[in-house]
């Protein structure tokens, strides 16, 4: 193995909460020199969602650990002219910038791409916002699930006929944190080829309805608004989440073929139902889906579920057990994966958090520990800008660095 | 192209995707395919002689199928170009590995011994083409130990523990109200952006170091990696962190997320102080809500269902545009949930023009979702519209010396 895919390139970071911070561990991973630009005035509010033990505090949270690996922290008060003078100083020895505030808060810090163009010509900065930079709503404020709500993905969320319903892990947060990935590399990649920097504006509400297609097309040909379908699946039929011996176990069932229905039946010990017309083709068990649920429902019952599972697995067909935190952390695969991985975090101590979800057989990612806020503000300042310690100790006075 | 169109990002790759020949179809590759062609790679989209499976899942006009005009291969094989290989003849391989001579990154999204049976392991892969980036897409890792087993967007989405939150804060019933898949197919797209991502870094890699490499992407992790909050939480807390139980949640939270009002339904935030202030404004500040028990974020989780009360009562005489407005007046993060007619025609999203209109030869005129995200220098665009199926296979196939006349034979023979 040799250097890192992303040695030499620095990333500005003023990203904050989910999705760009996730965009931005990922690159730090990759070899980059990811510094987050954040502050005690305004501070991340991830840092005290969770805690340790109990207790929360900027430097205790779990949740901000598994988000914010392999980068240095540097303590900046943006709303004090002197920091914004020192993050310009800071573009100029950057490749990459990102943020994800409100549309406007970088202007009013003289951090917009016109100025950072202006300092480094070249310079790639990519903001993501709930719906974009421009339009009647850009100003909004919004997270992750009011997002869902805006792109069409809650409405079509939920039970047959039901409500519409909002999705678990605030998605798409991380969705959308993976695919900025992608865009700044695209963007970079270009850049190394013609010399050429580029804004990126990402509205996270357009991006999620780049991933309902099936209802935008059906919409757009036929005028059909549909809702919520559950579990089920216009192509498949059973698809479903079916009960488990016992209260809250739950097994996930997917029957893609005739053949595979009539395995299904016979590990259910079910011949009624495979020799019921009612179900003999696709068509069939997609026009009785409702009552087809119902009879395998009454058989999963029957059975443990990590056992209907195997027997499942074994004769070829999708099925998996529904997971809580819990559950999936004790899979057996899951735990050979490494996807977990142990690293010293702010004042944590050594604690298990994921790390990318993708192995590289030629890259070891470089994980390191989520930092305390402000860890690197000197060691960041004094190597890249020159910044003595009495200078530094005099913005520390001065609120500067905070 | 005309010459004054502006560069592509991605110009200059070479990409081939291969078709998903399960019985389940599998859309991640197809997605991420289409990530490099809609930024100017050149993808060969591989197709089995019958076809791909998004050819066969519609949306068709007028529930008519037709393999040309579905509305799944309209959007998921813009700007590529599409040859056919059967690729269970040795003959359809030789071509293909032919083409993969060229080629930047492999896209393959079957399992793993599938892919062994027909000598295109990954293993084999890079032996033969040491500068390829095999990105291998499957339902659980290429060498998990559950590498054998099928998956898929259902599975993975249960079993990566998203699917037990869903629904998120609006479990009432959990005997009654099983976890929940999100709508449509999530993670095959999640596992399409995960899988561009990757291979992006793997093209980075070989740019410092020379060589090609394997990127295992697994779906089921790609969905974990969605809900990591909670593997932090859990190594940090006491096991009453989120993620174990279903109505947990929301007892802490306090008043979020998707409420009823007066024409449909809204999505909000009133947890963090701030926001509930800026509720109490919205509201019209009640006196109620100035009482000692909802002063805390503790307090107010405590008496959640009074607050949610209070809360529909005052949605069922507004209008989501009005609550929107209203809500974002005071900073609060209150947005509609739009139906797909209102997805399909809102002012923001036509300010930005983000449904593009395009002339497809075979389809006539459609709309579709456009740039995932704007790029200022190199952007998004559509250049062609999805192929017919075998539409390129004489035009790449003489790149690599089969001429017209073989293609023909080859045609004859079921081998493309």
């Amino acid at each position: 193995m040799g250097r890192l895919p992303l040695d030499g390139i620095r990333v500005l970071d003023f990203g904050w909460i989910f999705a760009v911070p996730h965009a931005t561990a990922w690159l730090g991973a990759m070899g980059a020199d990811v510094i987050r630009v954040e502050s005690m005035r305004a501070p991340d509010l991830v840092r005290f969602l969770t805690g340790t033990n109990g207790v929360v505090g900027p430097n205790l949270s779990g949740v901000f650990h598994s988000i914010n690996m392999s980068r240095r922290s540097l303590a900046l008060d943006l709303s004090n002219p002197k920091a914004q003078e020192i993050a310009r100083r800071l573009v100029a020895r950057s490749d990459i910038v990102t943020e994800n505030f409100t549309v406007g808060n970088m202007s009013k810090y003289g951090l917009d791409y016109e100025s950072l163009r202006a300092i480094k010509p070249d310079i790639i900065m990519l903001s993501g916002t709930p719906l974009g930079q421009d339009g009647p709503f850009a100003k909004t404020v919004g997270f992750g699930p009011t997002t869902q709500a805006f792109a069409g993905l809650c409405h079509l969320t939920g039970y047959p006929g039901g409500f519409p319903c909002g999705i678990g892990g605030t998605w798409p947060d991380f969705a959308v944190g993976t695919a900025m990935v992608f865009f700044i590399l695209a963007a970079l990649h270009h850049r190394d080829r013609t010399g050429e920097g580029q804004y990126l504006d990402l509205s996270m509400a357009e991006m999620v309805t780049t991933m309902i297609p099936e209802a935008m097309t059906d919409f757009f040909m036929n005028g059909r608004d549909g809702g919520p379908v559950g579990n089920r699946d216009p192509s498949m039929a059973p698809h479903g989440v079916f009960p488990a011996a016992g209260e809250d176990r739950w097994i996930a069932i997917a029957a893609a073929s005739d053949a595979e229905f009539s395995a299904l039946c016979e590990v259910l010990e079910a011949p009624s139902i495979a020799s019921d017309r009612a179900y003999a083709r696709l068509e069939d068990r997609l026009r009785n889906v409702e009552v087809l649920e119902s009879e395998i429902a009454a058989r999963t019952r029957n059975f443990d579920r990590d056992e209907l599972v195997r027997r499942l697995r074994e004769k070829g067909i999708a099925a998996g057990p529904v997971y809580n935190t819990h559950e999936l952390m004790a899979d057996e695969a899951f735990a050979e994966s490494g996807m977990m991985v142990t690293r010293e975090h702010g004042d944590s101590g050594e604690r298990a958090v994921p790390g990318l979800p993708v192995k590289f057989s030629a890259i070891a990612p470089d994980y390191r520990g989520a930092p305390r806020i402000g860890q690197h503000s000197e060691e960041v300042l004094n190597e890249l800008l020159a910044v003595t310690p009495e200078e530094i100790d005099l913005l520390r006075q001065e609120k500067v660095i905070f | 192209m005309s010459e004054n169109r502006p560069p592509r990002a991605l110009e200059g790759l070479n990409i081939v995707e291969l078709p998903c020949l399960d019985s389940m179809p599998f859309l991640a590759g197809a997605m991420a395919a289409k990530s490099f062609a809609d930024f100017g790679a050149e993808v060969i989209k591989v197709e089995p002689p019958e076809g791909a499976p998004e050819r066969r899942l519609g949306p068709f006009r007028d529930a008519t199928p037709d393999p040309e005009a579905g509305g799944l291969h309209l959007f998921l094989n813009t700007n590529k170009l599409g040859v056919t290989l059967d690729l269970n003849r040795p003959r359809a391989r030789e071509i293909l590995f032919g083409l993969l001579e060229k080629a930047d990154v492999l896209f393959n999204p079957n399992l793993p011994e599938l892919n062994e049976g027909m000598e295109m392991g990954w293993r084999r892969m890079l032996e033969r083409f040491p500068r390829l980036i095999v990105v291998s897409l499957t339902p659980f890792g290429a060498d998990s130990s559950y590498r054998r087993f099928r998956g898929g967007d259902l599975v993975a989405t249960h079993m990566s523990g998203v699917g037990y939150e869903t629904p998120w804060h609006q479990v009432t019933d959990p005997p009654n109200q099983p976890p929940l898949k999100l709508a449509g197919r999530q993670s095959d797209y999640l596992a399409g952006y995960t899988a561009a991502a990757a291979a992006m870094v793997a093209l980075f890699d070989r740019k410092r170091n020379g060589a090609g490499q394997h990127v295992d992407v697994s779906q089921w992790l790609a969905m974990v990696s969605m809900i990591r909050p909670n593997l932090g939480a859990a190594t940090h807390e006491a096991p009453d962190a989120p993620g174990y139980q279903r109505m947990s949640i929301r007892r802490k939270a306090g008043a979020q997320w998707v409420y009823p009002c007066r024409d449909g339904w809204v999505s909000f935030n009133a947890g963090t102080e701030r926001f509930w202030r800026g509720w109490k404004e919205v509201m019209g500040s009640p006196e109620w809500m100035d009482a000692e028990i909802f002063a805390t974020a503790v307090g107010r989780a405590m008496h959640v269902d009074v607050i949610e009360a209070a809360i529909h009562d005052w949605l069922s005489t507004t209008t989501k545009r009005e609550a929107f407005e209203r809500g974002q007046s005071r900073h609060v993060p209150c947005f509609p949930v739009h139906t797909i007619a209102e997805v399909a025609d809102n002012s923001q999203y036509s300010a930005r023009g983000f449904f593009i209109e395009h002339e497809h030869p075979v389809a006539g005129a459609i709309k579709l979702p456009g740039a995932p995200c704007r790029f200022s220098r190199t952007p998004w665009r559509i250049v062609r519209g999805a192929p017919r199926l075998g539409e390129h296979n004489r035009a790449i196939f003489r790149r690599i010396g089969i001429d017209d006349n073989t293609t023909a034979a080859l045609a004859a023979e079921g081998i493309i």
